[in-house]
């Protein structure tokens, strides 16, 4: 370092004067600097201060772009965000004017030290990161409690993991459209059965006038009895087509509570409904009390049911990539492996080749194999284990090659000594050898792929992701947070076991 | 008879590491080869079961060249050499006995080895051998587990099971400490006495040289520069040793540390 000092100092003496060095730097940051000698310093300074003033214009602009000039971007800009753009404005002025004192006293004074400067620089880009990155700390403290009903039921969601069975008790009577003909009798009752009887037996339907005004049908009252106590009932119409729908009352849903014996009398207006010209003869419509109520037993609800299958899904998925992972990587790794692949050119011409391939295959995330592999083969976990199987290979083929690499030739030369063929020589001196960190990488490579597996649903792969990714697009957080805890719990065994399995193998 | 004559290597980076090396070997003959690390002496021993070919020279034993064979006699040539290292060169991870029998590798049907398995005739004959080194009761125990000097005679029993006419020894007890040492070389001196087969063995300390080889060569930069008799090596000068061993040399015994290998 000092050598270096002693020949800037000869080469600034030469060259410039202070001020001169400091006005270069003043017009161009940094010329003063390499114009002095400083190459390194004066294109790190130059760089930095170009990129902040970049970077800074993009944000302006970003900021106000509905304006139109520099200038008054740059004031709307200062006008949304004082404090972020007075800052910046301030230290790339500084940082500017800095850099140009830099150049002069380097040179007046012949300075060495003075690496404060880059703390400015590092500090800036801070800022900018800060901005560009759209970090807010506010929002993230005033919005928190807002988050916290769906995040306590991602926390806590086995609320929907179980429900009861739903039983449903309905009854119903006819109803005569237009009162030409006999109505149709009152259904027979059953005791103890849910019974409804309606009165009167016939009527019209609503109507629309040449106004498009509703003229209201006929008022019929609907008694039933023997249903569930205290608890709502539902009113349900059903058309001669045999159509269902609910019937709205004064924009409400038809909809009564069942008094303390299980009774209730209701009044409802007969709903607006096309009969369909077609239809000849007596139009008998029908209409339905009905109760749906959870008192059976106890069952699985159904995103349990789902995450528990997609769960098994995943940790097969994992499975059957590591398989096909260890099958493909084991052939590869002999010809990535350098002690075997040393004898000439061609062979290791192979050797780079397949280096570089693994290092390509292996640099591509899985889930972006599942991308490729979706377009391929389409949704589902086959998409998936092909993206893993794949990553799987470069991954264990560079690791298998590299324990080929590592084995000891001793025992090698042992064996042969003894008149051993080359088939004996590699079951009795390399394959001992290997088989230790094949099977520690192979577990490793098992517990990362179906830590993968769970997240590569989130592309289309299939297993839990997929169905986790589905549930948060419905806002259905008690769902997602059964799939969220069973794949920390899924991780959480298999980090301890294939942990255990190692440590106790090797 | 074994001879080797006019023996050069060259390695494929261009270290010579053997000039046109001459010397016969009697049947049951203790021959020890001393000189500095790097002076040709593991070469040599290579050489002589193909380990490493040889660039140039021939190999006789009775009356078959060994630098010319085809695989199939090579290996026949091999399984009636056996050999052992200075670090032992077992397979760690298996057990005692398998090393053992891994000796047996030569003779048993070559398919049915692959898959671990040997006649009971062989087992026996594997413990056996451990039990002629001392170590019958460690049969089961993973090769790793044992110390030292126990691994060394598991090296040795690997030899025995090939019935060698002859062992090649690369520094047998260079990893070792003196008491072992001399245990380790009279286990080959038994051998060598009781069983007729003939030993060549690389060794650093002149006292265990003196004591157990019934005829030296000296080595150094790969060529011979000493030849001795067991009486010539007891009579052997300050002077000798020190041509072999280079000026900085002085004369250690195997109770104190060595310098300059």
């Amino acid at each position: 370092m000092s050598e270096m000092n002693g020949f800037d100092r000869k080469q600034k003496q030469r060259a410039v004067s202070g001020p001169v060095a400091g006005a270069a730097s003043l017009v161009i940051p940094g010329l003063g600097q390499i114009v002095a000698g400083q190459l390194r310093r004066g294109v790190l300074m130059f760089g930095a201060i170009v990129s902040f003033f970049v970077l800074f214009l993009w944000r302006i602009h970003l900021l106000a772009h509905r304006e139109e000039g520099i200038t008054a971007q740059f004031v709307k800009a200062f006008q949304r965000r004082p404090f972020f753009v007075g800052i910046l404005t301030a230290g790339i002025v500084l940082l500017w004017l800095w850099n140009a004192w830099d150049a002069f006293s380097r040179v007046q004074f012949k300075k060495k030290r003075g690496n404060a400067i880059f703390i400015v620089v590092i500090l800036i880009f801070f800022i900018l990161g800060w901005q560009i990155s759209q970090i807010d700390l506010y929002k993230m403290i005033t919005e928190f409690p807002d988050a916290v009903p769906p995040l306590s039921k991602v926390l806590w969601p086995w609320k929907a993991a179980v429900e009861r069975e739903k039983e449903k008790i309905s009854a119903g009577a006819d109803i005569l459209i237009g009162c030409d003909e006999t109505p149709p009798p009152p259904p027979e009752e059953m005791p103890g059965k849910p019974y409804v009887k309606v009165d009167p037996r016939c009527g019209t339907l609503s109507k629309l006038d040449e106004d498009n005004e509703i003229v209201e049908g006929t008022t019929i009252t609907i008694y039933g009895r023997s249903f569930l106590p205290n608890s709502e009932a539902r009113i349900w119409w059903i058309d001669s087509l045999g159509n269902e729908f609910r019937p709205r009352q004064e924009g409400e849903y038809a909809m009564v509570m069942t008094d303390s014996k299980g009774s209730f009398t209701y009044k409802l207006v007969m709903p607006y409904r096309l009969v369909p010209p077609s239809a000849k003869g007596p139009q008998i419509h029908r209409v339905e009390a009905r109760q749906v109520i959870s008192l059976g037993d106890l069952v699985i609800a159904d995103p349990l049911r789902l995450t528990l299958a997609r769960m098994a899904e995943t940790i097969f998925m994992g499975m059957m990539a590591t398989f096909f992972g260890i099958v493909f990587a084991i052939p590869v790794s002999f010809l990535a492996a350098r002690n075997l692949m040393s004898g000439s050119w061609a062979t290791m011409a192979v050797y780079y080749i397949t280096r570089t391939i693994l290092n390509i295959v292996r640099s591509i995330e899985p889930l972006i194999w599942a991308l490729v592999a979706v377009v391929w083969v389409g949704l589902g976990p086959f998409a998936g284990i092909i993206a893993l199987t794949l990553h799987s290979i470069a991954a264990l083929g560079k690791l298998y090659s590299e324990a080929i690499e590592n084995i000891d030739p001793g025992p090698i030369e042992a064996i042969q000594a003894t008149g051993a063929t080359r088939l004996q020589t590699i079951m009795y001196a390399v394959v001992p050898q290997m088989i230790p960190p094949f099977v520690s990488f192979s577990i490793y490579r098992g517990d990362i792929n179906v830590r993968m597996s769970t997240i590569i649903g989130l592309v289309g792969g299939g297993g839990i992701g997929f169905l986790l990714v589905q549930y948060i697009r419905l806002l259905d957080y008690r769902a997602a947070g059964i799939a969220v805890w069973f794949i920390a719990l899924t991780v959480a065994i298999l980090d301890y076991v294939s942990a255990e399995i190692r440590r106790r193998f090797v | 008879m074994f001879e080797v004559k006019n023996l050069t290597k060259v390695y494929n980076d261009g270290t010579v590491a053997l000039r046109n090396i001459s010397f016969p070997v009697e049947e049951g003959e203790f021959l020890v080869i001393i000189g500095l690390s790097g002076s040709g002496k593991s070469t040599l021993l290579r050489c002589i079961n193909r380990l490493i070919d040889p660039t140039e020279g021939s190999i006789v034993w009775d009356g078959v060249e060994i630098t010319s064979v085809d695989p199939k006699l090579l290996r026949e040539i091999r399984r009636q050499i056996g050999m052992i290292f200075q670090h032992f060169n077992l397979v760690k991870r298996s057990n005692v006995l398998t090393n053992v029998l891994a000796g047996r590798l030569g003779y048993v049907n070559p398919v049915s080895s692959l898959f671990y398995r040997f006649p009971e005739k062989d087992r026996n004959l594997a413990m056996n051998a451990l039990e002629r080194v001392g170590i019958a009761d460690q049969a089961f125990k993973r090769a790793d587990e044992l110390s030292g000097g126990q691994q060394q005679r598991v090296g040795i029993a690997r030899a025995l099971m090939q019935h060698p006419r002859m062992i090649l020894a690369d520094e047998p007890v260079a990893s070792l400490d003196p008491v072992l040492a001399h245990s380790i070389l009279g286990y080959l001196e038994k051998l060598n006495q009781e069983d007729g087969i003939t030993v060549i063995c690389s060794l650093h300390y002149l006292d265990l040289v003196q004591r157990y080889a019934s005829k030296v060569i000296g080595l150094r930069e790969g060529r011979i520069v000493y030849r001795g008799s067991r009486e010539e090596i007891r009579r052997m000068t300050d002077e000798e040793f020190k041509n072999i061993y280079g000026q900085e040399a002085i004369r250690v015994s195997a109770g104190k540390r060595e310098r300059d290998g």
